[in-house]
């Protein structure tokens, strides 16, 4: 029903917010995914991380915010909330994911820091999937 | 949460799984045009499956629970931007599943590679650079994101 009453200035920063977390969301993915024990693929974690999650992650953010600053929404909605907290910690949790996917590049014989590249990025999965689901049915609004 | 509510979070959500599928597919795909030796290529190859699979279940869950928002929320069939997204929606499958089998072939022919000498094939580079194949995988992956762009302006609405 939002949608049906939506101004047409918002349609651009909410395309480019959309776009941004779906092509995060699959970033993200494929880090978890290449830095599955049974693949060997050396660096290929740590490129993805920095050449395609980081700047979707920026693109979500900075047209995240742009449509809060258009959109003044009273209160402070639970679904506002989860979106802007999975938003704000995920970038605290790609960069330690990038970090540790740069070490599984540098020590290729250490096992540990391609797992928590991969386990990071799993999790951050999980937490992009609550936020889509809080942004989408936007519970307490 | 309402039927409203439902029907859109699980719309959403075939649109993050079509679209991100979209996003694996593709930076595997990328990914393998930069590599020699066929088992890292087949390697590679064989992680986008996991992105197909994705795309797969969104089209599914994108087209069900689009169809269902429609009569909940009561738009018209008629309407060009609902018309337009079922054009590319099946568009967007066509292309898609013409080069996925395309993609399967090279798979494969990297797998065989992979079981022999293992050494760089310009048959396989030929084929991973193939224009036609590039062509209709990205052209899928275009058509599902001007759906995207019709969802939120929803032109003649």
């Amino acid at each position: 029903m939002i949608a049906a009453i939506r101004p047409d200035s918002w349609n651009l920063p909410l395309f480019l917010h959309v776009l941004g977390a779906i092509v995060l969301a699959g970033a993200v993915a494929s880090v978890a995914l290449a830095s599955a024990p049974a693949v060997a693929l050396r660096g290929l974690p740590f490129r993805i991380l920095t050449l395609v999650a980081v700047p979707s992650w920026l693109l979500m953010r900075l047209t995240g915010q742009w449509i809060d600053s258009k959109e003044d929404i009273p209160g402070d909605p639970t679904w506002l909330g989860i979106g802007f907290t999975v938003s704000d910690l995920g970038l605290a949790v790609l960069l330690v994911a990038t970090a540790t996917a740069w070490w599984a590049q540098k020590r290729p014989g250490l096992r540990w820091p391609r797992q928590a590249a991969g386990g990071l990025a799993f999790l951050y999965l999980l937490a992009l999937a609550v936020a889509w689901w809080a942004m989408s049915a936007k519970p307490g609004a | 949460m309402s039927k409203y509510e439902w029907a859109l979070f699980l719309h959403i959500t075939g649109a993050f799984l079509l679209l991100g599928g979209a996003v694996i597919a593709g930076v595997f795909n990328v990914a393998a045009l930069r590599r020699e030796r066929p088992s890292e290529i087949a390697t590679l190859l064989q992680l986008t499956r996991w992105g197909v699979a994705a795309v797969l279940i969104g089209v599914l869950m994108t087209l069900g629970f689009g169809l269902w928002l429609v009569d909940i929320v009561g738009y018209g069939w008629g309407e060009t931007w609902i018309v337009l997204s079922l054009v590319l929606w099946l568009v967007s499958n066509a292309l898609g599943g013409i080069g996925g089998g395309r993609d399967k072939r090279t798979r494969l022919l990297a797998e065989r590679l992979a079981a022999e000498e293992d050494g760089p094939d310009p048959e396989l580079q030929m084929r991973l650079r193939d224009p036609v194949s590039l062509a209709l995988s990205w052209g899928s992956g275009l058509a599902a994101l001007v759906i995207l762009a019709l969802m939120i302006w929803k032109p003649g609405a």
